[in-house]
Order: C-alpha cells, then sequence, then structure tokens
C-alpha cells in the first residue's frame, strides 16, 4: 500500500510545546525538542514516515523532560521557601 | 470505558485548577517586586539571560493588557505569541485540508523549525550585549 504523506498531517512534531519549554522552563531540552520538530518535518516530507515517528516520540520525550524538571523546580523552590517562612517563624 | 471517562474528567479538573492558580498567581503578584517567583537558573550561575528570562514579568504585564511593559521584559514571548497559537490550532484542528497542510507545511515545516532556533540563538546571545 502507497503511503501519501502529503495529504496527511505530519506526527505530532512538538514544536509549540517545545517553544513554550523553552521560553518558560529549560532551555537546552526546549531546543533539544525543536531540533527534532525539525527532523520529524524532513522526515515525514522526504516519505520517511518510520524515521518521522521516531523522531516525534524523541521530540517529545525532550519536551516532557524539560516541563518535569521545570515543574520539579518550581516545587522545590516553593518547599523551600516554605521551610525559609517557618524557620523565620520558629526563629523569631 | 467508564472508569476511563473519570479519570479523564478529574486530569481536566486539576490541569484547570492548577491553571487558574497559576494566572491568578501572576495576575495578582508582579514578579518583579516579590520574592516568591522562581529565578533562571542559568542567570543565577552565570549572570547571563538566557532566551526566556523576563518570561514570568511579560506574563505578569500581558494579564494587564500592558503589551508595551511586556515587550520591555521578553520581547521574544511577545512575538511569538501568535505564532503559538497559530501552531495550536493547526495541530487542533481535524481533518485539515490540503490547503491548510500546504500553509502548516511552509509555516511550520523544516525551513521555518531551523529559522526559529535561530531567532531564539540569536537573541540569546544580543540580549546579552544589547541588554535587552
Amino acid at each position: 500500500m502507497e503511503n501519501q504523506p502529503m495529504n496527511q498531517r505530519p506526527p505530532k512534531t512538538w514544536l509549540v510545546e517545545s517553544i513554550l519549554v523553552t521560553l518558560f522552563c529549560c532551555l537546552p531540552f526546549g531546543i533539544a525538542g525543536i531540533v527534532n520538530a525539525a527532523k520529524v518535518e524532513s522526515r515525514f516530507y522526504a516519505k520517511d514516515v518510520e524515521g518521522a515517528q521516531r523522531a516525534s516520540s524523541e521530540a517529545g520525550k525532550w519536551t516532557k523532560i524539560g516541563f518535569f524538571i521545570g515543574i520539579a523546580g518550581i516545587a522545590i523552590y516553593f518547599i523551600l521557601m516554605i521551610l525559609g517562612v517557618a524557620a523565620g517563624f520558629l526563629a523569631s | 470505558m467508564q472508569l476511563d471517562s473519570w479519570q479523564a474528567k478529574i486530569k481536566w479538573i486539576v490541569i484547570s485548577l492548577l491553571l487558574g492558580f497559576i494566572v491568578l498567581n501572576y495576575w495578582s503578584y508582579n514578579p518583579e517586586t516579590t520574592n516568591h517567583f522562581p529565578s533562571c537558573p542559568f542567570k543565577l550561575i552565570t549572570g547571563y539571560k538566557c532566551a526566556g528570562c523576563g518570561s514570568q514579568r511579560a506574563i505578569h504585564h500581558l494579564l494587564h493588557l500592558n503589551i508595551g511593559r511586556s515587550f520591555k521584559s521578553n520581547p521574544l514571548l511577545i512575538i511569538s505569541l501568535p505564532y503559538i497559537l497559530m501552531g495550536i490550532y493547526l495541530d487542533l484542528k481535524k481533518n485539515p485540508s490540503p490547503k491548510i497542510l500546504q500553509f502548516r507545511k511552509s509555516l511550520y515545516g523544516t525551513t521555518a523549525i531551523f529559522l526559529i532556533l535561530t531567532i531564539i540563538i540569536g537573541f540569546w546571545i544580543i540580549r546579552n550585549i544589547c541588554d535587552l
């Protein structure tokens, strides 16, 4: 069966999510996501659908890693701040 | 099946509550004058700004519809906002027509993505030289 990628959307590129991760959480992982988004596009339009799928999951992986590191960082920050406030109360 | 739909519902409730809390937080407090917002680890370690620095201030000003100050905090965020919204729309649109796919390919394809990378890294360097 002949695949006709031209009439379909490429697999999820995670481009938008990667840009958001770049701007809000951690730049390096966001950039890894953007590079993989480019790979998804180029492979898909070179009719390498399987390779595009692989790049898509790779892009998703980096984006999610960046996202969760950002979330974890914020959570740790909040915990430290609450501890700090509590320590301040105890000391006063 | 029943359980799945419940899980999905709970997931959406938690996400929207969290999002509402975040929006309220950024609307009520200015990250410039309060210190309960996390700061950029890159800036903390190196002293240089990253491409995302100022995003929290930008969101605070944006929620107050102050586009000018928002732009000053992080121009890249404001510039990329229409592009991000358009990208979300194109990702979610069901059964896109060939015309839309062509449009998507030219604006969100390989060349465009490498252009975005260049813009982000260029902005990252230039903002540290020109104090943007």
